[in-house]
């Protein structure tokens, strides 16, 4: 299975190529074009649910959430799947050789069909964002993860500390630790409201930064579009 | 697809065309693509209203009705507006024309063929091009989702514009596009629309699908299809818990 | 202080490579993500503002940030939409700003509300832009790729795509076209910008998103 990355940096798609009976896994609606012998199975979890179904190693799905997942296997060779997530911005490829990596659920786009996606990951607690609950994938195992960002996506190698707010990270390594908090702590930007929240990683491990936050986005467009 | 070759549209900050009816260019490429038209006295663009950016002294803007569509008022048709603006040049001037979403923008010029376009991509044409609506009959005509078409066809310059970035595929050995990405394509090729493989019908998936997702056209045949790298669809489901709340009466 | 304006023009943003003594104000949620080591403090921006000229901004409160460090830190400085940024070193000289377009300045800049006239009011813009004058560099940027175009007479722009201009010009409300075309030509109300000197420009507007968005909605 081969995977490229076209149209970076900021409308990014990932195309990949398989030869007969290899697969990947993706977000479900991120699938734009492909050839026409790939077999596609959709697959729901919901929390509580023991399972069943093709996919494998997808534990409990979090909060009473449903998590879709689409499971895209050639049955010829030399066929080509274009995918790509919901907003502007990057593809990066993370390796994953055994150990696990955490990942921001909206960034997650794909993975390889052996890497294990857990869902119920909950070590940054119920960081809220305009109300709506984020939630984080934990993928372990050996294989590749696709992850998208909104903007531009910028790898940071923390060796000692590294402070990000929240809406700017897209995945780390679970080799480093990291506390939660406000930002800078004064009474003017508890008066502004906000969410504000920084998480300070510490130890050494890969983090994945995005240059732009989605929520600070919606809350400018939002305000100009009609009400639901 | 194994066969199909794909091509970007060429990267560079800006593009123009030697053989375009207009002296124009595309610049800020690809992701915020807008277009300049430099028209010379007496000549004359047609644009989708709202997309002018900006307009030097002398040139002339008149909305209309877009001929054959009958009295209907304000009545949205294939995404586009059943008005088109007219514009022309008193003196030698440049208009540009930016769309709303950010995205590349294509110039095509057409030589007597069709260009079947979807929803929303329209910008500019120049004079010698007529755009009408392609009524699907047996096929249905899908409003809000699915497939809704536009047909540009004559000889002159047309401009079309994605949300995202355009990828341009030589079809040659079938070739399968969500609806939401599909932005043009040459009328050479077949297209079926159908629900994607692999979705079960009547499931609570259906539900989850907004504006047509999991619909997917099966083009066959010969000829070009532009496909885009974002789709509103996605992003109407991301923005839809920042829009503001009806008060309950 | 090194600065650069990374990922232009998509999803521009800066990196700040702060050391001990250097001082860089920015919009108040411009932080993407820093080292331990930089101290973050906010304050009111320029002493001019109370509540009520904040409150006519609408998009941008005009509290700032000021980062500082004892040692040296990185700080990466972002904006709320995607699109370009642009630095320009002022010496003296002025330039007005659309509200929202403010991402940073050193600290020898001075930002005051300035009074746009009437006639902005209409265009939804506010009463206000602002100003930016004084010594060195400032950062701004706009939803969209950011051009320019040097005025000698008059240019007509859809107001959503100013992003910034010279107080040589002089700004005015008009219509694109005829009354019919005003009502149906999409383009309501554009500003009219006469005079000498230049003005940048956004290739796309948060005006035309929301538009185009509002088409897909029921």
């Amino acid at each position: 299975m081969q995977t490229e990355i076209l149209c970076r940096p900021a409308a990014s798609v990932a195309r990949i190529q398989m030869q007969e009976g290899e697969s990947i896994t993706c977000e479900v609606g991120a699938m734009i074009a492909m050839s026409t012998a790939i077999n596609v199975e959709t697959a729901a979890r919901k929390r509580g649910s023991s399972g069943g179904g093709v996919l494998k190693g997808i534990k409990r799905m979090f909060a009473g959430e449903s998590f879709f997942l689409n499971h895209f296997t050639a049955t010829a060779d030399q066929q080509s799947l274009i995918i790509g997530p919901s907003l502007l911005g990057d593809i990066v490829s993370h390796p994953l050789t055994g150990g696990s990596l955490i990942v921001q659920g909206s960034s997650w786009l794909a993975s390889g069909a052996d890497i294990e996606i857990d869902a119920t990951w909950q070590g940054l607690g119920n960081a809220l964002f305009s109300g709506e609950a984020m939630f984080w994938i934990k993928c372990t195992g050996t294989g590749d993860v696709l992850l998208s960002s909104f903007g531009a996506i910028y790898e940071v190698v923390v060796d000692g500390t590294y402070t990000v707010d929240t809406g700017h990270i897209v995945a780390f390594e679970d080799t480093l630790g990291f506390t939660v908090g406000k930002s800078a702590g004064t009474w003017l930007n508890s008066f502004l409201g906000g969410e504000g929240l920084v998480c300070k990683f510490e130890g050494h491990g890969k983090l994945y930064c995005q240059s732009h936050n989605p929520p600070n986005f919606g809350k400018l467009l939002g305000p100009m579009l009609k009400a639901r | 697809m194994s066969e199909t070759s794909f091509v970007h549209q060429p990267l560079g900050k800006s593009s123009t065309s030697a053989d375009g009816k207009l002296a124009f260019e595309i610049f800020e490429r690809p992701d915020f693509s807008i277009l300049s038209v430099k028209l010379r006295t007496g000549e004359k663009v047609f644009a989708e209203p709202g997309a002018m950016a900006t307009m030097t002294p002398g040139v002339d803007l008149k909305s209309s009705f877009r001929g054959g569509f009958g009295r209907s008022m304000g009545r949205l048709f294939g995404g586009e507006s059943l008005l088109v603006n007219t514009y022309t040049a008193e003196q030698d001037s440049e208009v540009t024309f930016a769309p709303g979403p950010a995205g590349d923008m294509v110039h095509y010029r057409l030589r007597g063929g069709n260009l079947m376009l979807q929803r929303g991509a329209f910008v500019a044409h120049s004079e010698g091009v007529e755009i009408t609506g392609k009524w699907q009959g047996a096929k249905g005509f899908f409003s809000g989702q699915g497939l809704v078409l536009l047909k540009a066809s004559g000889d002159g310059d047309l401009f079309f514009n994605a949300y995202g970035a355009i990828l341009e595929i030589d079809v040659v050995d079938g070739l399968v596009v969500d609806t939401g990405y599909v932005v043009a394509f040459e009328d050479t090729l077949g297209y079926k629309v159908s629900v994607m493989k692999g979705l079960r019908p009547g499931s609570k998936i259906k539900s989850f699908l907004f504006g047509g997702e999991g619909l997917v056209v099966d083009f066959e045949g010969r000829g070009k299809v532009w496909v885009q790298t974002r789709d509103v669809g996605p992003f109407l489901r991301w923005v839809t818990p920042y829009r503001p709340q009806k008060s309950r009466d | 202080m090194q600065t650069e304006i990374r990922n232009r023009p998509a999803f521009a943003n800066i990196r700040v490579l702060l050391e001990s003594g250097d001082s860089l104000i920015a919009e108040s949620d411009a932080m993407a993500s820093m080292s331990s080591t930089v101290a973050m403090k906010a304050q009111l921006a320029g002493g001019f503002f109370n509540a009520v000229i904040r409150r006519l901004f609408g998009q941008e409160s005009m509290f700032v940030n000021e980062f500082s460090t004892y040692g040296t830190g990185e700080v990466v400085l972002t904006q709320p939409f995607p699109g370009d940024m642009e630095c320009i070193e002022l010496n003296g000289n002025t330039i007005l700003l659309q509200p929202g377009a403010f991402v940073a300045c050193e600290s020898g800049v001075k930002l005051s509300a300035g009074w746009a006239g009437f006639a902005s009011f209409f265009g939804k813009e506010g009463l206000f832009r602002l100003k930016a004058s004084g010594t060195g560099k400032l950062w701004f940027g706009a939803y969209g790729g950011i051009f320019t175009r040097d005025v000698s007479e008059e240019l007509t722009i859809d107001t959503g795509h100013l992003v910034a201009y010279e107080p040589t010009l002089k700004l005015k409300m008009g219509m694109a076209g005829g009354f019919f075309s005003f009502i149906f030509g999409g383009e309501g109300f554009v500003s009219k910008v006469r005079g000498q000197g230049r003005v940048y420009l956004q290739s796309r507007s948060m005006d035309g998103l929301a538009a185009w968005t509002n088409s897909h909605l029921y």
